[in-house]
């Protein structure tokens, strides 16, 4: 679809290279494939985690994805495995998105991230707490928040603004958010932007699952997350990066990309409210919605679906739907959430959302949440369960909440 | 990928000196101990950098048990040059 001119005139950012590394697929298509299907959640038990008997014992790992095939020996020695999935994602992207030359003081790199090398130094404390000075002398750098956004950096040169966003499981989709502001402040025509985390260790998960926020679905890791299920009983860890290349529209069409769609909307604000829980009104959650559909000079009622954040706790989801609910003024369209099929990969789910989302809308086709069989939230919004809806060409809308209140929506529309 | 430094082969019995460093070097390197000859110049032809020098260095220090600063390290016009410093280092022991 064209989208109408920005309503102030405002530059435009379309997305013109996607890159992923996921627990469903090294490739958006495989993702799609496997979110349109929703068969089940791709968790499986952990050998580590079942060896040290944790209280969670099965995750969505991202199968093996071939680092050394893109990444030198000399850098996989220096990096960690969330740094070693964002390169090889923002590798395929930038390569999906064949760039061109440009100044490289005009390409920048925005990423977002909720936990980061937390992992590594984590298991640095356990291999080295003994002697200390024993440790990696590149420990510091392998572990830093921003390790992977100046890997990045480095790799292409770019010279850029070159920031890492951390705002827990937001992070992805403020990450691209703020990467669009970039674009139409006219400080970059590029920005390489999207998310990533990889925390998948007994002490991570027991952290999760100490403040009962995760699935103890031990047994059944396929049917774990059950995103607005009643028998949902708390999200299930993922891994993965998603990278996507966002250029400037007008850049992007004289060169004659292949256009993903627009990143139309963007908006982010704080319940400020609990550290963890999410407003049970959803008051902030619904504006942070409503500023994101203003934001791309749209209204409510031009949304075709809403990819949730749904992450299958059982306070997010009740949350969100309320919030939906209030946003749409009980109009809502249909919702979606694809961490039934993925699990949540946290830095990096906001990004791979928004990917799947603006591919799902141009494809006019909602993908059905799996696990779903009883809905407690039908009430207030049509979630789509069993197979994947119709809807007509439209923008979607897709949420991302994280702990300490933090909300972030992108509006995306497909097509150039 | 917990603890990247630890040799490949951490016991230096059986193996001479410019063997280990050899292959301490092209460990950090992510290269081949062929690659890694006596006249090879690390900053030149490798570009290395101060902390892969401390890396290697603190992997030489735990595999032939003498201290070794980056210092001694970047003192060195070449591996060969290296190898004779660190020779001279371990022989004082």
């Amino acid at each position: 679809m064209t989208p109408p001119p920005d309503p102030a005139g405002r530059v435009r950012a379309v997305v013109t290279g996607i890159g992923v590394r996921t627990p469903v697929g090294n490739t958006l298509d495989e993702v799609v494939a496997a979110v349109m299907a929703a068969a089940g959640t791709a968790a499986a038990p952990v050998d580590v985690l079942v060896a040290q008997r944790a209280a969670v014992r099965f995750a969505c790992r991202v199968p093996e994805f071939d680092p050394e095939s893109t990444l030198s020996l000399r850098e996989l020695r220096q990096i960690d495995r969330p740094t070693a999935l964002a390169l090889c994602a923002a590798v395929d992207a930038v390569r999906d998105a064949e760039l061109p030359p440009l100044p490289p003081e005009r390409v920048g790199v925005h990423l977002g991230a909720g936990i980061g090398g937390l992992p590594t130094m984590e298991a640095t404390a356990l291999d080295h707490g003994a002697d200390p000075m024993g440790m990696p002398v590149h420990t510091v750098p392998r572990t830093m928040a921003n390790s992977a956004a100046a890997r990045i950096a480095m790799r292409y040169g770019f010279l850029g603004s070159c920031l890492t966003h951390t705002t827990a499981c937001a992070s992805g989709t403020n990450a691209v958010g703020e990467a669009l502001r970039r674009i139409r402040h006219g400080e970059l025509d590029a920005v390489v932007t999207g998310g990533f985390d990889s925390a998948i260790t007994t002490i991570m998960l027991s952290g999760f699952a100490r403040m009962r926020a995760l699935s103890l679905r031990n047994d059944d890791p396929g049917r774990a997350s059950r995103p607005f299920d009643a028998d949902r009983d708390g999200f299930v860890m993922g891994e993965g990066a998603a990278l996507l290349v966002l250029e400037r529209r007008e850049a992007a069409l004289a060169r004659g990309a292949r256009i993903y769609g627009e990143v139309a909307g963007y908006a982010t604000n704080s319940d400020a409210f609990h550290i963890a829980a999410p407003h049970p009104e959803g008051t902030a959650a619904a504006a942070c919605m409503a500023g994101a559909i203003a934001d791309a000079g749209l209204r409510p009622g031009d949304i075709g679906h809403v990819n949730a954040h749904g992450t299958a706790t059982r306070l997010n989801d009740a949350a969100e739907a309320t919030a939906v609910d209030r946003a749409f003024a009980g109009q809502a369209p249909p919702v979606t959430s694809i961490k039934g099929v993925t699990g949540h990969l946290i830095g990096g789910s906001g990004a791979l959302e928004a990917a799947v989302a603006l591919v799902c809308a141009g494809r006019r086709t909602v993908p059905p949440v799996a696990n779903l069989a009883r809905c407690t939230e039908a009430d207030r919004i049509d979630v789509v369960a069993g197979a994947p809806r119709r809807v007509a060409l439209a923008p979607v809308l897709s949420n991302s909440f994280g702990f300490g209140g933090q909300n972030a929506c992108l509006v995306l529309t497909p097509g150039t | 990928m917990t603890d990247p430094q630890a040799p490949s082969t951490p016991d230096a019995t059986g193996r001479s000196l410019a063997d280990i460093v050899r292959t301490t070097i092209a460990d950090v390197l992510g290269t081949t101990p062929d690659e890694i000859s006596d006249s090879t110049d690390l900053e030149a032809d490798h570009g290395v950098d101060s902390l892969e020098l401390m890396a290697v260095g603190a992997q030489l220090e735990r595999a032939l048990g003498v201290q070794i600063s980056p210092e001694d390290l970047m003192r060195a016009d070449n591996v060969g040059h290296a190898i004779a410093l660190l020779t001279e280092r371990t022989a004082d022991r």
